[in-house]
């Protein structure tokens, strides 16, 4: 497994304990609706502005004993007293006339019921510890959740800038672990610190008035509404009042107020004995409220709304999970017979799933491989081949499993001469893209008896295109034949649906290309920049084409013909009439800007199809520059119609096409080269530039971009992509 | 599993919706005195005690309820000879008698009601506790019921430090 200490103690203490949580998220947040529910049926008196002499003397006038008062949470106030026609009850009271103005609701069985599953599970003593556990477990938790979130967030500065979005459930797991980590803290630390108390690892401090009775007076007696006390204490600040049990003069009023407690002569007022709330007894306050959210309504929402995060915490880690864990370390042979050594340094796990796979490869064709942690390097004299796969974590550091490696690397001679080549893993959305990678071959340049047998080449976002050119150089270096890296069959999960082919342009000699317009049979939204996964049959990979959404609403696909593309030729042999079966994949990334003062578009070959489609629906003619490259001005005989309708309607400024075999014979890099004053000012301005097409020429346009930010003093490129300044969609 | 979370949450919310605002009423009888009672906790370590008081005959059977310290049904089997012979048939309203439990040390006054007829007569108030994984007391505290004794003070031997009665 290659996970950090975090990562795993987050996800070993969620498993085991996730039952739990579940069963005390789904109670609370039925308990969430108690104190709403209260909150909106209480009686609202102004217990402020009465004061506790008030209260006291409208008790004694109107009952004929009074036992005592009690102010809850909602500022109910509620007496114990023997009616005028000598009955027994306990009632809410108006604290200011002393009626009785309800009576105490018996708390309804559904709210018991509830209590008694979140609190005990039904279970008693253990299932009270059992609660009590999970609820230091939920703590830990989100500590580890917080430390994660630090992580990813590269700090405490930027845990508020944007999620770099992987799926669905990691976006959420995160976006809303922001939101409710706190509450979620604040919920189970107040839950822990409430069970300290039931198994007496905390106790209450009991105020036991210590009265030295022989000195107690009966005089000078006062009336109560002139007791000091009494008169300067709002009813608010009261918890409650022990009336005095007999008119004997050692018997007193108790009185508990919100930080204090007091013993009060009944005859003269004179407190007899005063003791501050021990803080063990304030914090028990706290955390009760915070935890039921009694007498506040938006916190009692909050809870709920965090019971209901929890839920979604549990469902979509489970799902991270699963998908994170599809890939192992196997090994077939010793590593002392290996002669292939494929090391891992990845803190997720994706990375793995490549190493896995070439390693199934290389054995199958016939090389002996081993595939091993960073961490677990270790060198034995038959090792020929050193492919290292490595992630970037944080600042440029070694993924977790990745620590030691120097340390051990520095330790080893090779006896034999070995052949190095480095792959690194990571996004460009991040600063410090590779940037381990390097470290890593840099420490083996420095090693003797080793050569680099392929230079270092990095994958963006885990791109099978980039791998497999990898894996083709690699293979032809070593004389070995690959097959594609296709990753996961997804194909399956989707949900296709049937799209008529309204229009196909015959093939463009030399170059290969043709354009498809589809319409779909069921009226559908779609958006210029989303995906069209299209399989020519079963057991087929998808293949993913950027559409563009024409003027008459269809689908704009510009698809170039491989010699064995199963899928381009597909496409190809279509006629107008034909179905397709295919899936849209939405792609909310690469949408055209709802507002950018400046938008600057750059793509090569097929990859202007999306740009069409926007450009078309430019009806707020934004300012537009499309940079696009191609062989020779023949390859624009498709689009031409397209891109001149679009400047005509000025929902295109510029069009600047960029012939690698024409013209200047140069690319779209070189021509953006001579514009840089223009994409400063985009960048400073919050323009956005949009790129699609082929990841060479991505890489080439993100180096040049890279270059004129640190020129220009502008901010990093990787900041500018988080704002939404920098959008991509390659392969 | 989605649908599944939609779904429990929306019939535990009609559930609650149901019965949320529903509560039970009581009723109450004539021809008793009420004795106001101030119950002192012994200052022990452990969790609150669960008080029953009752009426019992010269022959230790339970005549009546007067008030019961505790409100969770679920633990009542703890005092257990009271519980045998009168909280487990469930005939009495024990919601209407029930106040509270209280922390050791801590002390509370509470009040019951008992018939005219049982003063005097040959009949005992019985103060039984427990505290769960804690010992049992039968006769924390029990004190013949009489006039005289209807305003005194009185020691327990269990979790009960002191009682102190007076009659209205």
């Amino acid at each position: 497994m290659i996970i950090s200490f975090w990562r795993y103690s987050h996800l070993a203490l969620a498993v085991s304990s996730f039952l739990f949580i579940l069963t005390a998220s789904l109670t609370g947040i039925i308990l969430a609706f108690e104190p709403i529910q209260q909150e909106i049926e209480s009686p609202v008196f102004a217990v402020e502005e009465i004061n506790t002499a008030t209260l006291i003397t409208s008790l004694k006038d109107n009952y004929l004993e009074v036992f005592g008062v009690k102010v809850d949470n909602y500022h109910r106030v509620s007496a114990s007293v023997i009616t005028e026609d000598g009955d027994m009850a306990e009632f809410y009271i108006n604290p200011a006339t002393g009626e009785k103005v309800g009576d105490i609701a018996q708390e309804s069985s559904v709210f018991q019921f509830a209590r008694s599953l979140h609190r005990s599970l039904f279970l008693k003593t253990t299932g009270r510890f059992f609660v009590g556990l999970t609820s230091f477990f939920l703590l830990i938790i989100s500590i580890t959740g917080l430390v994660l979130l630090l992580k990813r967030q590269q700090g405490l500065k930027n845990i508020f800038s944007s999620i770099i979005k992987e799926n669905f459930y990691q976006y959420g797991h995160v976006y809303l672990g922001r939101i409710f980590l706190i509450p979620i803290v604040i919920i189970s630390f107040s839950g822990v610190y409430l069970s300290l108390f039931q198994f007496n690892i905390l106790n209450h401090a009991i105020f036991n008035a210590e009265i030295d009775l022989e000195k107690i007076q009966a005089s000078p007696e006062i009336s109560i509404a002139e007791f000091p006390i009494f008169k300067n204490t709002p009813v608010s600040k009261v918890k409650a009042i022990e009336f005095p049990f007999s008119t004997e003069v050692s018997d007193y009023y108790l009185v508990e107020l919100q930080d204090r407690n007091l013993a009060v002569n009944q005859f003269t007022g004179a407190i007899l004995d005063e003791d501050q709330s021990s803080v063990t007894n304030q914090i028990w306050q706290y955390s009760y409220v915070l935890h039921t959210g009694e007498g506040n309504l938006i916190w009692a929402f909050v809870l709920l709304l965090s019971c209901v995060s929890i839920l979604f915490f549990i469902y979509s880690g489970f799902k991270i999970t699963l998908k994170r864990k599809a890939s192992k370390i196997k090994n077939k042979f010793k590593q002392a017979d290996c002669t292939h050594l494929i090391l891992v340094g990845s803190e997720t796990g994706s990375t793995l799933s490549f190493a896995v796979w070439f390693q199934q490869e290389l054995i199958k064709q016939g090389k002996k491989t081993f595939i091993a942690q960073m961490n677990e390097f270790s060198y034995h004299k038959n090792l020929q081949h050193l492919i290292v796969f490595t992630a970037t974590y944080g600042v440029g550091e070694p993924p977790t499993n990745a620590t030691k490696f120097e340390t051990k690397l520095k330790s080893i001679e090779f006896i034999n001469k070995i052949n190095y080549s480095v792959l690194g893993f990571g996004s460009f959305a991040y600063p410090d893209f590779c940037k381990f990678a390097y470290t890593t071959e840099n420490l083996l340049d420095q090693k003797n008896n080793a050569d680099c047998f392929l230079s270092l080449h990095t994958i963006n976002n885990k791109s099978e295109e980039s791998f497999n050119r990898w894996l083709a150089q690699w293979g032809s270096l070593s004389e070995l034949n690959f097959p594609k890296f296709e990753g996961e069959l997804l194909s399956e999960k989707r949900k296709k649906k049937t799209y008529q082919v309204v229009n196909k342009t015959p093939i463009l000699a030399n170059h290969h290309t043709f354009m498809v317009e589809l319409k779909s049979v069921k009226k559908q939204n779609l958006k210029s920049g989303d995906l069209l996964a299209v399989s020519p049959g079963e057991n087929h990979h998808d293949r993913l084409y950027s559409l563009g959404v024409s003027s008459a609403n269809t689908i704009l696909l510009s698809v170039k013909l491989h010699e064995n593309g199963v899928c381009s030729t597909y496409l190809n042999n279509l006629n107008v009439g034909d179905l397709v079966q295919a899936s849209r994949l939405k792609n909310k990334s690469f949408y055209f800007p709802k507002k950018a003062k400046k938008v600057i578009m750059i793509a090569t070959g097929t990859g202007i199809a999306p740009f069409l489609g926007m450009i078309t629906h430019n009806t707020k003619k934004n300012p537009v520059d499309l940079y696009w490259g191609a062989r020779d001005h023949k390859a624009l005989t498709h689009y031409q119609a397209i891109i001149n309708s679009a400047m005509e309607n000025d929902r295109l400024e510029r069009f600047i096409p960029v012939y690698s075999r024409e013209d200047k014979k140069h690319y779209v890099q070189n021509q953006l080269r001579e514009n840089i004053p223009q994409i400063v000012e985009l960048f400073k301005n919050g323009g956005v530039i949009m790129i699609c097409g082929s990841i060479f020429m991505q890489q080439e346009v993100l180096a040049l971009l890279t270059e004129i930010c640190e020129d220009n003093a502008l901010k990093s490129l990787s900041a500018y992509q988080n704002k939404g300044q920098l959008l991509m969609d390659c392969y | 599993m989605k649908k599944y979370i939609i779904n429990t949450l929306a019939v535990c919310l009609t559930v609650f919706a149901l019965l949320a605002f529903t509560s039970p009423k009581e009723e109450n009888n004539a021809d008793t005195a009420t004795v106001k009672c101030l119950l002192q906790l012994k200052n022990y370590t452990g969790k609150k005690p669960y008080v029953v008081v009752s009426i019992v005959d010269k022959d230790e059977k339970y005549q009546q309820t007067l008030y019961v310290q505790g409100q969770d049904e679920e633990w009542y089997n703890t005092i257990k000879e009271w519980y045998a012979q009168l909280g487990k048939d469930g005939g009495e309203n024990i919601d209407a008698i029930s106040g509270a439990t209280i922390n050791p040390g801590a002390r509370a006054v509470i009040a019951f009601e008992i018939p005219t007829d049982k003063i005097g007569g040959d009949y005992k108030l019985r103060f039984e506790s427990a505290v769960e994984d804690q010992e049992y007391y039968k006769k924390d505290l029990e004190v013949a019921i009489t006039k005289e004794n209807l305003k005194g003070k009185f020691d327990g031997t269990g979790y009960i430090r002191y009682v102190r009665l007076i009659a209205n």
